[in-house]
């Protein structure tokens, strides 16, 4: 036995490994930290799912009624990592501003 | 059948990995230690290891890799020297806080500047306050028997901690060594795969690394405590089951030399030790009643057996290898512990420290010598220095071959 004891409502698992909430987390909106965004080419898309692979925060993902990528903009960082892998290229680099819903990092920084 | 063979340190390491069946492998070249990675390499090419062989682009990505594997429940293997030990440090406290237990191979290189490959073990020493297991061995045997034994200590449900399996640059993983090279279902029965208590899985998934509140903090630093804390008891059931199963004699924290009648001793790790021992021989002609402790772990620090063991000489100098510019005794880093490990002893010896064995410099029989006569002064005069730069002062003078 340990001589140590912790308090209920310290606890934590061993390692913090915690189960996964699974779904999204709406007190940890990522998408924010964006300057600039994906936009996808529906047309050129073989949804090749490169970008589901590739990407660190699983914001895309194939709806299979439609059969095309659908991107995730509460939680996209805007990496650009898909941008890069897409074999088809038909992922493109848009700066937030050009957009009406965009991330305005001057009004709303945090 | 277990087989006998005439191995360097890397080689030895590299064996001590395959039949410890390691999953994952992560790599980038960095002498000494690469040829621990050249050796596994040809393993897995040759179709005698089933194993991942993944390249890291730096030692960073190296143990990130390690970590991910041992996340996923892998049994992870990587290594490092000098540099590239401290370049990979911002990885080492995450992997031990994750309860990672994956292994880490490291031939001690010196740290720069300028430019040096000899053996030192300050790179590792750095890492020394990160959570992890860390011992070094002296000999090719010992580096094969502590790849085994350090696996089944750190994945022990009471631990679950990762590990340095340390050996000197050079000095033990380039100078090859008769050994022994065990039975392959002899090292799986001791060393069964590892059972990960928490493996990332799709059919449950769990977050590893996540953040937490700021209060949890201290929380969870206390169970790594408490995994320290019982980490003695743990090393000594491991290290005796495996000089049981394979007849070996490890002591599991302190290997003494001549150290029941001693009054003066030098307490080392790592491979200059075998030298000590030469010395002692030596001086025990001339009269000197002289002894060896030599430290197989630094982390866990072992108190109780550094007490005991050196509390039986009237004084006692560490042979650092390592620095800590600006530290309580303007010396290297054991003394420091050692000393705290006998400040309640009752009978507490006179207790020095030699800076020698740095940047590769090899510590040689006439230092040992010089060494042993402050330590026989000490003990006469009742009075020693915190440290002694060997051949920079009058007591331990520059002694041209």
């Amino acid at each position: 036995m340990s001589k140590y004891s912790i308090p209920k409502h310290l606890e934590v698992p061993i390692g913090a490994c915690l189960p996964s909430p699974v779904k999204e987390q709406p007190g940890m909106i990522t998408g924010n930290w964006r300057t600039e965004r994906p936009v996808i080419d529906h047309e050129a898309c073989t949804t090749c799912l490169n970008c589901f692979i590739y990407c660190p925060d699983g914001c895309w993902h194939l709806d299979e009624k439609t059969e095309q990528m659908v991107w995730n903009a509460d939680y996209c960082k805007g990496c650009m990592i898909c941008v890069n892998e897409c074999p088809a290229n038909c992922l493109s680099t848009v700066n937030e501003l050009e957009f009406p819903d965009g991330v305005i990092r001057l009004e709303k920084p945090f | 059948m277990a087989k006998e063979v005439f191995y360097s340190g890397c080689a030895a390491a590299a064996y001590g990995a395959k039949d410890a069946r390691v999953e994952v492998i992560s790599s980038y070249p960095i002498r000494p230690y690469t040829g621990i990675m050249m050796e596994l390499s040809k393993l897995v090419a040759n179709g005698e290891l089933d194993a991942e062989f993944v390249l890291g682009e730096g030692e960073h990505a190296q143990v990130s890799i390690a970590y991910g594997a041992s996340s996923a429940g892998a049994r992870a293997y990587t290594g490092s020297s000098g540099v590239g030990v401290v370049y990979a440090m911002e990885c080492y406290s995450p992997a031990a806080g994750g309860r990672l237990p994956c292994q880490m191979a490291i031939a001690d290189r010196a740290l720069d500047p300028p430019g040096d490959f000899g053996s030192e073990h300050t790179d590792v020493m750095s890492a020394r306050d990160q959570g992890w297991i860390m011992g070094w061995a002296e000999s090719p045997q010992e580096v094969y028997d502590n790849t085994i034994m350090f696996y089944k200590i750190g994945e022990d449900r009471r631990v679950l901690l990762p590990q340095f399996c340390c050996q000197d640059g050079y000095f033990v993983s380039h100078i090859p060594g008769k050994m022994q090279l065990e039975d392959q279902k002899a090292v799986d029965e001791f060393l069964p795969p590892f059972n990960s208590p928490h493996p990332l899985n799709p059919e449950k998934p769990i977050n590893h690394g996540p953040q937490i509140y700021a209060d949890q903090g201290s929380a969870i630093d206390v169970q790594r405590a408490m995994a320290f804390e019982g980490l003695p008891a743990v090393i000594e059931e491991v290290v005796a089951d495996y000089n049981k199963q394979f007849g070996r004699s490890y002591s599991p924290f302190v290997d003494e030399y001549m150290m029941d009648d001693a009054e003066i001793a030098f307490f080392l790790q790592g491979g200059h030790a075998r030298t000590a021992r030469f010395a002692v021989n030596n001086l025990r002609k001339q009269g000197v009643k002289a002894g060896v402790a030599r430290l197989r772990f630094v982390r866990p620090w072992p108190t109780d057996a550094v007490a005991e063991s050196l509390s039986k000489v009237k004084a006692v100098g560490t042979i650092e290898t390592s620095t800590s510019y600006g530290g309580a005794t303007r010396g290297g880093n054991l003394v420091h512990e050692l000393m705290a490990s006998l400040y309640n002893v009752p009978n507490k010896p006179l207790v020095t420290s030699f800076m020698a064995g740095l940047g590769g410099e090899i510590v040689t029989l006439d230092m040992f010598y010089d060494m042993a006569k402050v330590l026989s002064g000490a003990v006469k005069n009742q009075k020693v220095n915190h440290s002694y730069w060997v051949n920079f002062e009058p007591e331990v003078p520059f002694r041209p071959e």
